[in-house]
């Protein structure tokens, strides 16, 4: 089971269904949330400032939604490879977006460092099934 | 004398006979030596007029015995056709060129002028013989003449024929000699230079000849130009001939293109511009300009010919349309993108419902009313999923044109399809029978034949005949470089006859059925034909359907 999972998302069904999912699941011991990708990034730099202290555990796993107001996924993606993806290389992020569009594909391969996963809402126990044994 | 004599001197020898006697034969004697020597002279005289009458007369039939060898020599080594015609006799000679030039056998050829004026073409025999007669009675001086001459074949040949008259010493004309000339070649000529002159003055574009001299301008000066040159711009030949065609060029000329044709001029270059150029009275207009060189036989540049056209009603269409395609790519990617974001905002929702309705999986449900709503609500979820499934199909498939393609075994595509459908095959049980080479390939999409096939299939199933068995029949086969796919059940049918045009249409839908979505049959078709192929469909009303797919190899 991982120790720590931060799910991004404006819709707060989609909040509750990640987190009912993933404690179905047993995929995760604690679940943080976020409501967009400025959150996101409040949330990250504060943990990046106590990096030292052990209390603050940066999440493993990052469940990006793409579409959110305020800051969207992808210049989540941006800010977080500029200034923290150094700092927390182990931290991968999960795009979980309900996106058609063929170019979405293609922005998230110049991530390819970070965005570890592309699926396609809604998330389900299953993929979390088959995510737990690379994760773990 | 004589007389006189004797009558003198009868009295005087009347006296002396024998005196008489004497003085006779003196006086004849003397008569006779006296007559004697004058005779003499005369017939010598006329001797020697004679002898030079006879050598005059013998030297002037050998000139004519020359001049007739003459004749004959030059008729046959002439390459003309030489004609001879006694006119009062009406007898009418040819040399050899009639059997030579116009093919005639010596035995066809006839004696008379009938027969020469017979093989005169009809148009130009009324023209001719008016001339002939004219010069006949002398009132012209001189006769030739242009006609066309019949050949043995039949074809006719141009000749130019000249003819010149004998008199006889009354000034009577009874001789007519004339040397006809084959002229068909130069006519010929002249008729395709006349009508590739008809291209210059009658074609539609305006045609500029210039010089070759660049002292002067970078542009040759002009020498000719046609009467469509005149009516483009309004100049007339004389207020343009021995002027450079530089002066056509105004403030909005493009510079550039006016110095690729003066590069092109100085290289002896063929040269093709497009610029904006000005008529007479000034108006603008676009000229598609070509500047082409030409040489005469020895190789020399001797003229340059320039072919123009005014294209500024073209360039104002095509203006117009990149205009449009600007203003329908633009529409184009904005629809795209509105495709995107509503089909996206479908979707957000929906997974939520999915996932909702995945998580009740577990939640026992004691109430039977409250189940059957759940049951109700997970079959429209279902069924909205597949539909927006169908529809991000159709919308990625028209964004796509191009698609990647494998190669792929048929019999492979079927087994996974009837895979995905083996609870509805377990439900209905319908008689398969699949005739398929196991070793046929196809360059297709695999996602896109996978979802042709499932439609198809699952269609067969879904429009079953409720009165038999579901039988469904599917074929693939190979013909020339095409595969061929057959599939035929023995369902419901369509109404060709009402539906024909609307089957593969957005939004058809032939059957009252829970299931029908009017999607179905338009994804299909997007499908095979975003991978170059064709469908085609044969159905009945209550016997069945076939739906013949046919790909390239």
């Amino acid at each position: 089971m991982l120790k720590k999972v931060l799910c991004v998302d404006d819709d707060p069904i989609t909040l509750m269904l990640c987190k009912k999912v993933i404690i179905k699941a047993a995929f995760s011991e604690e679940i943080i949330f976020a409501n967009n990708g400025k959150d996101a990034i409040d949330l990250i730099d504060n943990f990046s400032s106590h990096k030292n202290d052990n209390q603050v555990e940066m999440p493993q796993l990052i469940f990006l939604d793409l579409n959110m107001p305020i800051m969207n996924g992808w210049d989540f993606l941006k800010q977080f490879q500029e200034n923290y993806a150094k700092d927390f290389s182990k931290t991968k992020v999960i795009i979980l977006s309900s996106t058609i569009d063929p170019s979405d594909h293609n922005k998230a391969k110049q991530y390819e460092n970070i965005v570890s996963h592309f699926l396609s809402k809604p998330i389900t126990v299953e993929m979390l099934e088959e995510l737990k044994p690379l994760y773990s | 004398m004589a007389i006189i004599t004797h009558l003198l001197l009868k009295d005087y020898f009347q006296q002396n006979t024998k005196a008489l006697i004497t003085f006779h034969f003196l006086k004849d004697v003397l008569f006779i030596i006296i007559a004697g020597l004058i005779i003499r002279f005369v017939i010598a005289k006329n001797d020697k007029r004679n002898i030079n009458i006879l050598e005059q007369l013998q030297s002037s039939t050998t000139e004519i015995k020359d001049s007739n060898e003459r004749y004959d020599i030059v008729a046959k080594a002439t390459s003309d056709t030489i004609w001879d015609w006694k006119i009062q006799e009406d007898m009418f000679v040819w040399n050899k060129g009639i059997q030579g030039v116009f093919g005639y056998k010596k035995e066809d050829v006839g004696t008379t002028s009938t027969w020469w004026f017979d093989r005169i073409h009809p148009e130009d025999s009324l023209k001719m013989s008016v001339k002939l007669y004219s010069f006949l009675e002398q009132k012209t001086e001189r006769w030739q003449d242009e006609y066309r001459f019949k050949c043995a074949d039949g074809s006719y040949k141009y000749v130019f024929d000249r003819g010149f008259l004998l008199f006889d010493n009354e000034g009577k004309a009874v001789r007519m000699i004339g040397a006809i000339q084959d002229i068909t070649k130069q006519k010929e000529e002249e008729q395709r230079l006349k009508l590739l002159e008809t291209v210059i003055t009658q074609t539609k574009d305006a045609v500029v000849i210039t010089d070759t001299d660049t002292s002067e301008n970078p542009i040759p000066n002009i020498i000719f130009v046609n009467e469509a040159f005149t009516k483009m711009t309004g100049y007339k030949p004389k207020e343009v001939i021995g002027k450079s065609p530089i002066m056509f060029a105004g403030p909005k000329a493009d510079r550039k293109e006016l110095e690729k044709l003066s590069n092109a001029i100085q290289k002896y270059k063929e040269c093709f511009i497009e610029t904006i150029s000005y008529k007479k009275n000034g108006t603008e207009y676009w000229v598609n300009f070509s500047m082409i060189p030409v040489t005469n036989k020895d190789g020399e540049h001797t003229h340059w010919i320039s072919i123009q056209r005014d294209v500024t009603k073209e360039k104002e269409q095509q203006s117009e349309r990149e205009q449009l395609i600007r203003e329908l790519t633009q529409n184009n990617k904005d629809l795209k993108q509105f495709s995107y974001i509503t089909s996206h905002n479908f979707r957000a929702p929906l997974s939520n419902l999915t996932g909702l309705l995945n998580l009740l999986d577990d939640v026992p449900v004691e109430n039977e009313e409250l189940q059957e709503i759940l049951n109700g609500f997970r079959r429209s979820t279902q069924l909205l999923n597949e539909t927006i499934d169908d529809l991000v199909k159709v919308v990625i498939i028209k964004d796509n044109p191009s698609i990647l393609k494998e190669s792929v075994s048929i019999i492979e595509i079927f087994e996974n399809v009837f895979f995905q459908l083996s609870n509805q095959i377990n439900l209905h049980k319908p008689n398969l029978k699949i005739e398929i080479d196991p070793e046929l390939c196809i360059t297709i999409n695999k996602a896109y034949m996978e979802s042709i096939i499932l439609n198809l299939v699952s269609n067969a199933l879904k429009y079953r005949s409720p009165e038999k068995t579901p039988k469904i029949t599917i074929k693939a086969f190979d013909k020339d470089n095409f595969v061929n796919l057959v599939i035929k059940d023995n369902g419901i049918g369509i109404d060709l006859e009402k539906n024909h045009d609307k089957i593969f249409g957005l939004y058809q839908r032939f059957h009252d059925h829970p299931d029908s979505k009017g999607l179905g049959l338009y994804l299909v078709k997007s499908q095979i034909e975003a991978m170059g192929g064709s469908i085609e469909v044969e159905s009945q009303v209550n016997k069945g359907t076939q739906f013949t797919l046919t790909f390239k190899k």
